[in-house]
């Protein structure tokens, strides 16, 4: 069992810059919980201070109901893996993975049961005589999972562990990664400031902002109900269209030049903010070919499967959309489009504006 | 055969397959760290020029071989290469005979300085060379013996599960 709690943590650096606020989350024992958010958000500053490698300056951190919150970082039967490996370049693969528990001065059997376990669970046991530079970086990666695994902790710790793969390399780690978990049912904590990998890995994630926690939810919840402006446009590739200044009446949406039909439901939730102004988000994927909205094409770009349409609507608002197959436009095109679902969101707030219950 | 049916034993030998054998390429270090004790303190100034003599010189560069052979040999018995037990073994009877040679004939010599004469080598210094030869010696025949025990052990051990070795 390895349930953590983080409850009102806050992080203020001896410059008074503050870091983290107010950060609440309660991880469940075998989940896997991913931080995200752009660079500077405090997420990894987060998990250096569940890690123990940054002090928490209010707040307290629980493991499994015991406060942890001034336990030095090598009590707190946590492992972590960074995003440059951080292995022993003159030592081998088998040293280095054995190198935790030679410390803590295990028998040499044991360490040699746990180093082989996991060797195999990565598939790392032809190289275990190598030496880290003889390794590709995602096989270098995986020797740094194996040093964690190794140790048995109660939670494993990931830094931006794929960072330095290339582009290939990172989707097969990416499901190494999720396959280990699936494996060792253990409670993980994941930084990324990519989407991607937070859509796929995650149980649940939590979005960062600016040191603040704008949602916490599984990958659907956060994709298909963000809570804000911000949510919406980080999760989703390409990020959502945004029309703000769009305003209700005569069950239309108007603004920026044009017009945006509704439905009963949709009008349902707006029905508080008739004649008032809201930001409309609608996703790239939810607008399909031949509507009636006149969209300015600027660029084309074909994907095989897709095709991103880049181009103006109304007064000039930019516009995204992904269209399924191949489509030929050219720019200056006129192409004709509609809206599918649409997000709408509090102009003042910029929080999502929902049905009441929903 | 995985390591979860395998006895303590069984996985000592396995462990052997990725930890190199530091116990012998170690003692084969102590053994070069001896032999350079030996030669810095074999000689004396106050001799005269008993030291000018061809087996001093054969003793310099047999000094230095031993120092490179044993070094070579440090690296293959590191990963249980047998033969170089056999190369260790040669060198360590090599280095007991040494005794015999120069510091003894230092030992037994006496040299004229003047009116005086005196013994080239004196028992307090002999016996330290004694020792540092003899340790050196017992070092390499140990490593040498400890890595034999070890390939032997590890051949058998993966002659019988099919695992690759180091």
């Amino acid at each position: 069992m390895a349930e953590l709690k983080l409850q009102h943590l806050d992080k203020i650096y001896d410059n008074k810059v503050q870091a983290v606020f107010d950060f609440n989350l309660d991880v469940s024992d075998g989940e896997l919980i991913v931080l995200v958010g752009p660079s500077g958000c405090g997420k990894s500053t987060t998990l250096r201070m569940v890690a123990g490698l940054e002090d928490i300056s209010a707040g307290h951190l629980l493991l499994d109901g015991k406060d942890i919150t001034q336990t030095p970082a090598k009590d707190r039967d946590m492992a972590m893996v960074f995003q440059n490996y951080a292995l022993y370049g003159h030592m081998t693969i088998y040293e280095n993975m054995a190198f935790s528990l030679t410390l803590r001065k295990e028998d040499p059997n044991v360490i040699h049961k746990k180093v082989l376990a996991a060797a195999e669970i990565l598939g790392l046991t032809s190289q275990l005589n190598k030496k880290p530079a003889q390794l590709s970086g995602g096989q270098r990666q995986r020797v740094a999972m194996g040093r964690s695994i190794v140790r048995n902790p109660k939670v494993f710790l990931f830094d931006e562990p794929l960072s330095n793969l290339d582009a290939k390399l990172r989707g097969a780690t990416r499901r190494e990664i999720l396959l280990l978990h699936k494996r060792l049912k253990a409670t993980m904590l994941y930084v990324t400031h990519d989407q991607t990998e937070a859509l796929t890995l995650a149980d649940r994630i939590v979005c960062m902002s600016m040191g603040h926690v704008q949602q916490v939810g599984t990958p659907l919840e956060l994709y298909d109900r963000p809570n804000n402006t911000f949510v919406a446009g980080f999760i989703g590739l390409p990020p959502m269209n945004f029309y703000p200044d769009m305003l209700f009446e005569d069950g239309k949406l108007k603004g920026n030049g044009f017009e945006a039909e509704l439905s009963d439901e949709e009008k349902d939730t707006l029905k508080d903010y008739y004649g008032k102004q809201i930001i409309l988000g609608v996703r790239p994927e939810n607008i399909t070919a031949d509507g009636p909205l006149q969209v300015k094409v600027v660029n084309n770009e074909n994907l095989g499967m897709n095709t991103l349409v880049h181009g103006t609507v109304g007064n000039g608002a930019h516009l995204v959309a992904k269209l399924r197959g191949w489509a030929e436009y050219k720019n200056g095109d006129i192409a004709g489009m509609q809206f599918g679902r649409k997000h709408f969101f509090d102009k003042e707030t910029t929080n999502a504006i929902r049905k009441e219950g929903k | 055969m995985t390591t979860a049916s395998m006895s303590d034993r069984e996985i000592r030998t396995d462990r052997m397959r990725y930890v190199k054998n530091t116990a012998s390429s170690r003692l084969c270090y102590l053994a070069i760290l001896l032999n350079v004790l030996y030669f810095v303190s074999i000689y004396k100034s106050d001799v005269g020029s008993w030291y000018y003599q061809i087996l001093v010189g054969g003793s310099i560069v047999y000094n230095l071989l031993f120092m490179l052979m044993v070094f070579l040999a440090s690296e293959g018995v590191k990963s249980y290469q047998k033969n170089y037990s056999w190369l260790l073994y040669v060198i360590g009877i090599l280095q007991a005979a040494r005794i015999f040679i120069l510091p003894m004939q230092a030992h037994t010599a006496v040299i004229k300085l003047g009116s005086a004469e005196r013994v080239v080598m004196e028992t307090p210094q002999f016996i330290r060379c004694v020792v540092y030869l003899a340790a050196s010696s017992a070092c390499l025949i140990l490593a040498a013996a400890i890595n034999q025990k070890k390939a032997a052990a590890l051949e058998k051990h993966i002659g019988a599960t099919g695992k690759e070795a180091a």
